[in-house]
């Protein structure tokens, strides 16, 4: 981070701009009406005030095609690039009728017959017709997904650069890992370590588990750690909008791993060897679905793998989600935070995440956090 | 409301504990008492903060990228006593929150189409045919299959039922509150004692997270602002309506002696957001006319806590706060002089946005409502001092949740 708000840079801008306006004519989309932030930053490469949580729908970004003009919600210029003139910027208002009027002076020039958002309220539900008339008001989605599931080279800069300052991080927490310690402090220190770095937005805050048996008993967050519990740790961190995050598992205070510990480690190994390999390009997304089964692991309820970027992208790949999984390609330019998990009731969970580029020659992993169990004598390597 | 906000209330004797399952109780009741007055048989809620007032269940708060995938649902059934929660926290949820386990759903993924068929075979199952549904916001692809999903569009506003509940809050709904209050001004104690000149803005924060983590935050909320304000406005950035540019991102921008911060944050206990605003002066003394401003915001401030107490119109408090200053309106162009706390940053009431001076008039304030008065002064040529509490309305007044010296300006 600089010391001041910058815009993206124009090279990431221009390309993340074309592939939007591409994916809007594929889609026959005249206006995108933007109300989720990782869309806004990807339409306008203006940095947002971050908040955690999800945020309400409202028009906070409005991409014209015919005109490659961009309107944005934002009472100031910090941050906002030369393309984007102040009379294209608007400030926060309470009052929806001033959405209408804003919608409709755009309206008048634009004239479109199709208006694509991507989520939706029963408020916008009322007011989008009232500003464009006769323009069918579509979900821009498909078009969204389009442009953002494979990533541009400077995006994937922007990723590794995520996962440098996530690795950082997360190398300090684990410093920390020893039995009295909680949950807690164990955030409380990644928290600390990635915004000494000058990065102060985390992707996710649920970082630290403990996965042993009979943790569960305490309440999240607070739970104590004991020599020997496993305990996982899930850094992500926001870096310039674009996420970028890594998963390790690490046994508190212990130097020899009991035969069951290490078996769980070598059940992750063996997990992990399919999952890389069902990584291909132009593979279907399912083969990482597959990958679980054929190590004659549970899939979890929670996402195997998933698309990262400007936070969540497609693919998502999910055990409940089958044929999503079965009609994604894992396309050169797919970036993928992929997820082990293996548990055994009387041990705990190993959990890993991996963030891997597709490339057309295969997997890359951008992620190179070390492993316990590799790095300690007497465990598997 | 409870029996706590008597007329005799000055202070507020909150427990330090929320007791959880009263206060879903509690909940729960309301709920169901304005779904019956608005006639409405269903609510289905996306929101965050929705969800968590509807169920119980909190959770660590994410960036909004990934929350918007791995997104805990909610869906009310007027004359069902429990809600149907749908989460990835499965495990978590299932200790805390005492729902049966036909109400405790895997998660969904309503930004997915087959998420969306998947959650609408469930919910057809729950919810009866010509049913009254409520919804308070929708993905792209519900928005795609709205016709499947929500018989009647445009759907009824969830706001209808969930503004009305939200207003007014619980004896451990401020429990929590004041929790989360009392968890950043720890932190921010800390840091104020150690603010020298060459820490970065983003070194503060390390601090800040770090100390409400270890106190016991659930989440912070906001990245937390420490915006240093110049002499003039014009070094600020330029702004579409000529007023102050504020809040602003914190970078690594290295503080310098005599700097003026405004300080904002937020974090999150058990759902409730905390809200801390202050100005600070880095390595010195406040000037004459600095110390002069802070006493104008005091004034300012006063004379709307004078009028504050349950019953008032929004517009009461905006007089109060503009006779102090000429008619002027002593706040941002951009916020509002107040604005309501709870299960998010910034809620409903609203007092003095760009609604108008009809709208606050209309806006009644009941016992129990919780307002984060922030008036302004700036000092054209010598900066300004902004400073933010949290207070709660009562029959009596107001109680001051906020507990957090004005230093180095003033006790």
């Amino acid at each position: 981070m600089a010391t001041e708000a910058l815009p993206d840079p124009p090279a990431l801008r221009r390309g993340r701009r074309r592939r939007l306006l591409d994916a809007m004519e594929a889609h026959d989309l005249d206006v995108l009406v933007l109300g989720r932030v990782a869309n806004i930053r990807y339409a306008s490469g203006v940095p947002i005030l971050w908040n955690a949580g999800t945020r309400p729908f409202g028009p906070g970004c409005i991409v014209v095609r015919a005109t490659d003009e961009v309107f944005l919600l934002s009472t100031w210029d910090e941050g906002v690039p030369e393309e984007i003139p102040h009379d294209h910027l608007y400030g926060i208002t309470w009052n929806p009728m001033n959405y209408v009027s804003l919608l409709e002076d755009i309206a008048a020039s634009a004239r479109p017959h199709r208006v694509g958002t991507d989520a939706m309220s029963p408020l916008f539900a009322q007011l989008l017709p009232m500003a464009f008339g006769e323009a069918e008001i579509v979900d821009a989605g498909p078009a969204l997904r389009a442009a953002r599931r494979t990533k541009t080279s400077e995006e994937i800069k922007a990723i590794r650069a995520a996962i440098d300052v996530a690795e950082d991080a997360l190398a300090v927490a684990v410093g920390e890992l020893r039995s009295g310690g909680t949950e807690r402090e164990l955030t409380a220190s990644f928290m600390d370590a990635m915004a000494s770095l000058g990065i102060t937005t985390p992707a996710t805050q649920d970082v630290v588990r403990v996965t042993s048996p009979g943790a569960a008993t305490e309440p999240r967050g607070g739970r104590t750690v004991r020599e020997g519990d496993l305990v996982s740790f899930d850094a992500g961190v926001v870096a310039d909008g674009y996420a970028g995050e890594v998963g390790r598992t690490w046994p508190a205070d212990l130097d020899e791993a009991s035969p069951a510990v290490l078996d769980l480690y070598r059940r992750s190994d063996e997990l992990w060897d399919r999952l890389l390999d069902a990584c291909r390009p132009g593979a279907p997304a399912s083969a990482l679905l597959d990958a679980y089964v054929a190590a004659g692991e549970p899939l979890p309820a929670t996402p195997v793998a998933r698309g990262i970027g400007l936070g969540f992208d497609d693919p998502v790949i999910v055990r409940d989600l089958p044929e999503t999984a079965a009609a994604e390609t894992l396309d050169p330019g797919v970036v993928l935070v992929v997820t082990g998990v293996v548990s055994e009731s009387a041990v705990g969970s190993i959990v890993t995440h991996e963030v891997i580029l597709i490339t057309p020659e295969g997997p890359e992993m951008l992620t190179s956090s070390p492993f316990w169990h590799r790095e300690h004598a007497g465990a598997p390597s | 409301m409870t029996d706590l906000l008597t007329a005799e209330m000055t202070t507020l004797d909150l427990p330090w504990e929320p007791d959880r399952a009263r206060l879903r109780r509690e909940r729960g009741a309301r709920l169901r008492t304005t779904m019956a007055d608005k006639g409405i048989d269903a609510l289905i809620l996306l929101a965050n903060a929705n969800v968590s007032y509807a169920t119980g269940t909190t959770w660590p708060l994410s960036d909004a990228g990934r929350g918007n995938v791995e997104r805990p649902v909610a869906v009310v059934l007027a004359d069902d006593a429990q809600p149907h929660l749908f989460t990835p926290f499965v495990d978590d949820a299932a200790g805390e929150l005492g729902l049966d386990a036909d109400h405790l759903h895997g998660p969904t993924y309503l930004d997915l189409a087959e998420g969306v068929t998947a959650f609408g075979k469930v919910l057809a199952d729950l919810v009866p045919g010509g049913a009254t549904i409520a919804i308070d916001e929708l993905t792209g692809a519900m928005h795609h299959d709205r016709t499947a999903l929500l018989p009647d569009w445009p759907p009824r506003p969830a706001s209808e039922v969930m503004s009305a509940v939200r207003l007014t809050k619980t004896t451990d709904e401020l429990a929590c509150l004041r929790r989360a209050l009392w968890i950043s001004e720890q932190a921010m104690a800390e840091i104020q004692a150690d603010l020298v000149p060459g820490a970065r803005q983003t070194d503060l924060t390390a601090t800040y997270l770090h100390r409400v983590f270890d106190l016991g935050a659930e989440a912070n909320v906001l990245d937390p602002i420490w915006q240093v304000m110049p002499k003039f406005q014009a070094e600020l950035p330029w702004t579409v309506h000529g007023d102050i540019a504020c809040p602003l991102i914190s970078t690594e921008r290295r503080l310098e002696k005599g700097d003026v911060l405004w300080v904002d944050s937020g974090i999150s206990y058990q759902g409730f957001h905390s809200d801390f605003g202050r100005t600070w002066v880095v390595g010195e003394e406040p000037t004459a006319r600095q110390q002069a401003q802070y006493e104008r915001w005091a004034a300012i401030n006063d004379a709307v806590v004078a009028v504050m107490r349950a019953g008032v119109a929004a517009s009461d408090l905006t007089a109060a706060a503009a006779e102090v200053c000429g008619g002027e309106r002593p706040w941002m162009d951009h916020f509002y002089l107040g604005h309501g706390l709870g299960l998010d940053s910034a809620e409903a009431p609203y007092v003095g946005t760009d609604l108008g001076d009809a709208y606050d008039h209309r806006l009644v304030l009941p016992a129990g409502t919780v307002i984060v008065l922030e008036p302004v002064v700036w000092d054209e040529g010598h900066s300004g001092y902004r400073s933010e509490n949290v207070y709660v309305i009562t029959e009596e007044g107001s109680v001051n949740l906020t507990d957090y010296p004005y230093a180095p300006y003033g006790d």
